[in-house]
């Protein structure tokens, strides 16, 4: 048993506490200990709710020791972007116009936590209302990457990657419209699992783009990621967009070798103008693939800018719609950066975006013709490592939109195309940073993925690898 | 597909209840023109018949789960 229960993963602390090697206090407490160590430096967490979570832990182990054990995630203590409503606590949405927001509601993806029998730790800084790749926010403060201080987390789910990776939660909930649960998976150094577009339920998930928003974790492994998925994905009532049918064995998927697969690696686009180190690491995830039995395939796909122009137009409109009575009453309470996307949407003419959302389906269609011959895709997450907080802080600069259009070029294409992602860590550059690479499949076939992902980190451990406090 | 002016952008604001000044207008201009120029090959070339939900057809087909 590790020295230090908060380092142990996702799922080896579901084993020790069921099996009662470990109590839900000691799990708790060890991650209440690394909290109040790293919060100082990091930023990572909205609300610490200490008194609450030790009391939970014990309700938890008190049930355990009668034989009670709630669900598959008993006594587990975790935290979550700050966007999921949690009836009767606040849920800034990491903004200010939202600083007081009680929940009335339950989200569904937490409900389904909860009924796991999950403890709350608190909740999870992020890009104020989840518009922006990078891990700024004027009202709350930049969140800090803990493989390196000085530099970004990559939003909008910052809070989530910096504190999984510090080992401060377990794993997080976290949201993809755009990449903002890869970007942080790819510079913070952990696995997050971007699912197609109607795997798992918004209800309850703070809006921001209907067409493009998804519910996904970010956790230390694709393992730990397929057994969150598997809790809270399928069919949900109060969100008709959640598909219907029953949720895959994600852990039976998990457990099979890639002996035989076919990976494709893009020939344009996604390998164009990388920083070396991330096209280096590119090339080693590639072969570490290939000697498990994958095989390489070139794949050229269809031009990936108009996916990412179409994600764009989407995006912008339907963000403006959503915060258009703010945008009239309250705009000197959002960020400069956010205004000035959110106005973003006010420019864009009704003929545009229908053109983008009627021109979704032939997109998907072109590019699932030319992924045909393949399993999966693999690509980088951005085209660099994580920028330092101050290169990156553009604020509402004319250049702002350039710097977030080259963070988020590997992403977008995938949110307009709904299609689900893995980011896994596949190494580190010189200076100590991650890098993370991109799996990519067929829409609902996240099994696949976590199957290639934990394939790879069984042969590798750059997962492994807890940031130094120093 | 012609990227609108920052003099068009702060019309459409207005129009849409949220008016911006020029500063603001201009910004707007330079950050969605690329979305505009990127997507000028495909707007305009959509067959009649297309619709938003043939986006569902494709994503489920296949899906046997």
């Amino acid at each position: 048993m590790s020295a230090e229960p908060a380092l142990l993963s996702l799922t080896a602390v579901v084993q020790a506490i069921a099996q009662k090697r470990l109590s839900s206090r000691e799990v708790t407490e060890s991650c209440l200990e690394r909290i109040a160590k790293w919060q100082p430096r990091l930023n990572a967490f909205m609300a610490i709710e200490t008194d609450a979570a030790l009391a939970a832990a014990d309700t938890a182990d008190a049930q355990l020791s009668k034989g009670n054990h709630q669900g598959a995630l008993h006594g587990v203590p975790l935290a979550h972007k700050d966007m999921y409503y949690d009836k009767g606590h606040v849920v800034t949405c990491g903004s200010k116009i939202r600083r007081d927001f009680v929940a009335t509601t339950t989200s569904t993806a937490l409900q389904r936590l909860k009924d796991a029998g999950t403890v709350r730790l608190g909740s999870l800084q992020m890009v104020e209302f989840a518009y922006g790749p990078t891990g700024h926010n004027v009202h709350h403060g930049a969140v800090h990457n803990p493989f390196a201080i000085d530099h970004i987390t990559g939003g909008s789910s910052s809070g989530s990657g910096s504190a999984v990776a510090a080992r401060l939660t377990f794993a997080a909930l976290g949201s993809d419209t755009g990449g903002s649960i890869r970007m942080p998976a790819h510079f913070c150094g952990v696995t997050g699992l971007k699912t197609t577009w109607g795997r798992i339920s918004r209800a309850g998930a703070m809006p921001l783009s209907q067409s493009l928003d998804t519910v996904g974790p970010l956790a230390r492994t694709a393992e730990d990621c397929a057994l969150l998925l598997g809790l809270i994905a399928g069919a949900d009532p109060l969100d008709p967009t959640a598909m219907a049918g029953p949720v895959p064995d994600y852990a039976a998927a998990m457990r099979q070798s890639i002996k035989g697969l076919r990976i494709g690696v893009p020939t344009a686009f996604y390998v164009d103008d990388l920083d070396p180190e991330v096209a280096k690491i590119l090339d080693e995830t590639v072969a570490v693939l290939k000697r498990e039995g994958a095989t390489i395939v070139a794949v050229e796909l269809p031009d990936q800018r108009q996916l990412t122009a179409a994600c764009q137009l989407v995006l912008a409109v339907e963000a403006a719609a959503y915060h258009k009575r703010w945008l009239i009453e309250r705009p000197g309470d959002y960020g400069p950066q956010v205004l000035m996307r959110l106005q973003n949407g006010l420019a864009i003419p009704g003929v545009s975006y229908l053109e983008a959302m009627r021109w979704r389906g032939p997109a998907l269609a072109a590019f699932n013709a030319a992924v045909a011959g393949v399993d999966a895709v693999i690509a980088p997450v951005a085209p660099v490592p994580a920028p330092t907080i101050a290169e990156s802080d553009v604020g509402n600069s004319l250049g702002a939109e350039a710097v977030i259009q080259r963070l988020t070029r590997f992403t977008r294409p995938i949110n307009y195309l709904g299609l689900p992602s893995l980011a896994i860590p596949a190494g580190f550059t010189r200076d100590g940073l991650p890098v993370g690479m991109q799996l990519i499949g067929r829409s609902f076939d996240e099994a696949m993925l976590v199957r290639i992902g934990a394939a790879f980190q069984r042969v590798t451990d750059f997962h492994d690898r807890v940031p130094e406090f120093k | 597909m012609t990227k609108p002016t920052p003099k068009e952008i702060k019309a459409m604001a207005d129009v849409a209840g949220v008016p911006v000044n020029a500063e603001e207008a201009t910004r707007i201009a330079n950050s969605i023109g690329p979305a505009f120029e990127g997507f000028a090959a495909v707007a305009g070339t959509l067959p009649f018949d297309l619709e938003p939900a043939s986006f569902l057809l494709v994503q489920t087909a296949g899906v046997s789960s």
